[in-house]
């Protein structure tokens, strides 16, 4: 329990660097070692499936594609970011964490549990049988995906 | 039970509120797409904790298998967007693409 509540607050402390540090490279390796906290996380909840998908996908994959990103649009760095939102997002996230810490302990207690039948024994079968809709949702989506990269990234003809 | 299912809805709730005063606050295209990130990483948390409190796990797993092969086509789509607009104005300020605004 202490492990995964270092974990945990591990993930939060890099995702929240992620998004504060000036620099887009550093900021784009602490989203993947926030990905790689949650795939320990997963991992440690029983749920190696997902774990695996989260550390491949999401912190392999994803993150080249940052990088690659960055590196394409060199990096950026002439955004100027708002001073303000600098001095005032540690004090509202702070905020926000306490009244997180409240509401969550009434919160809990109150979620209905929602009547589900028995589960299939294995992964395979939950996610083939239980779920074959969503495949064929994943299988339309990776192929909108790749026709709107190529759409995106498509020459233009002489004649335009 | 109840107090882990608490502890990871606490967690899962800070990421997305890290996230969602990422998106207030920053302006960098993408800085914005990284706080999206990070609210996802918050949701797959608290779909997969429901569904270890609730019992459900596994289906709960195939959620989560879901919707990170859904998060990799968006993350391809919004990054080939984020080299466009950055061919287009030279730029990856968020306020230099105010041109529809009236």
């Amino acid at each position: 329990m202490i492990l995964q509540t270092a974990l945990l607050i591990g993930l939060v402390l890099f995702s929240v660097l992620a998004i504060a540090l000036r620099d887009l490279l550093k900021s784009a390796i602490s989203l993947a070692v926030a990905s790689l906290l949650l795939g320990i996380v997963f991992f440690r909840m029983g749920a190696p499936y997902a774990g695996v998908f989260e550390i491949s996908v999401v912190a392999g994959l994803i993150t080249v594609l940052f990088i690659l990103t960055i590196a394409l649009t060199k990096s950026g760095e002439e955004v100027r970011e708002s001073k303000l939102a600098n001095v005032v997002f540690p004090v509202v996230f702070v905020a926000f964490l306490v009244i997180d810490a409240l509401v969550m302990k009434e919160l809990v207690g109150k979620v209905p549990a929602l009547a589900s039948g028995a589960e299939a024994p294995t992964f395979g079968e939950a996610l083939w049988k239980g779920r074959t809709l969503d495949l064929i949702g994943q299988i339309a989506v990776i192929l909108a995906g790749v026709f709107a990269v190529l759409a995106l990234f498509r020459k233009r003809d002489k004649h335009e | 039970m109840s107090n882990t299912w608490y502890l990871y809805l606490f967690f899962a709730a800070a990421l997305v509120g890290a996230g969602l005063l990422g998106l207030l606050g920053k302006r960098n295209l993408i800085k914005l797409f990284i706080a999206i990130e990070v609210i996802g990483k918050g949701i797959s948390l608290l779909l997969l904790s429901t569904g270890l409190a609730k019992a459900s796990l596994l289906t709960a797993q195939a959620l989560v298998v879901t919707y990170i092969v859904i998060e990799v086509s968006l993350v391809a789509t919004a990054l080939a967007l984020i080299i466009n607009i950055y061919r287009h104005k030279r730029s990856l300020d968020v306020r230099g693409l105010a041109n529809l605004k009236g």
